[in-house]
């Protein structure tokens, strides 16, 4: 039973128009068009720009309650005290 | 700000206080440090809700308020109704 591809946009919008539609898509083409042009695009698979370190927190100085709530942590360590 | 929102106030901080203690202790299980601020705070935080609440009435409808006459419930300020000035 041919699946009718409900998933992509109008194909003639999709990235990859010219594909022919007849055969049954796996499912990243129904989702994304034509994968080959979105892999050209440097979209899929997403490239890794950046490693994040973060530091085990360890239960030191905390701050007192009243600090804490209007600091909005218990943590010296994690408060920051620029706006944005 | 009047003796009632003190307390709030200072239910509020011991609250805050108490759950960040409770993020923590999520991924520190084992800190007898932090374990022990955690319960220090919680005792001071249930001694301040039950104060509030023979006063001033129910915080929560399962909190300390005496058994009285009539309900207590609907007696008190809306949260919105109060200056958290």
């Amino acid at each position: 039973m041919r699946r009718k591809n409900t998933h992509t946009r109008d194909n003639s919008q999709s990235v990859g128009a010219g594909k022919e539609n007849n055969k049954e898509l796996p499912v990243e083409e129904m989702l994304w068009g034509d994968l080959a042009d979105i892999k050209a695009l440097g979209l899929y698979p997403p490239p890794r720009l950046a490693q994040a370190y973060v530091l085990w927190q360890k239960y030191g100085k905390t701050f007192s309650p009243a600090e804490a709530l209007e600091k909005g942590t218990l943590f010296p360590e994690l408060y920051s005290p620029y706006p944005y | 700000m009047d003796e009632r929102q003190l307390m709030l106030k200072e239910i509020q901080q011991l609250e805050f206080v108490a759950v960040e203690l409770n993020l923590f202790l999520d991924t520190h299980p084992q800190d007898q440090a932090a374990l022990r601020h955690f319960y220090a705070v919680r005792d001071k935080l249930l001694a301040a809700v039950k104060r509030y609440e023979q006063i001033y009435g129910p915080l929560t409808v399962v909190g300390f308020t005496p058994k009285t006459c009539p309900w207590q419930w609907i007696e008190g300020p809306w949260p919105w109704e109060i200056e958290y000035v």
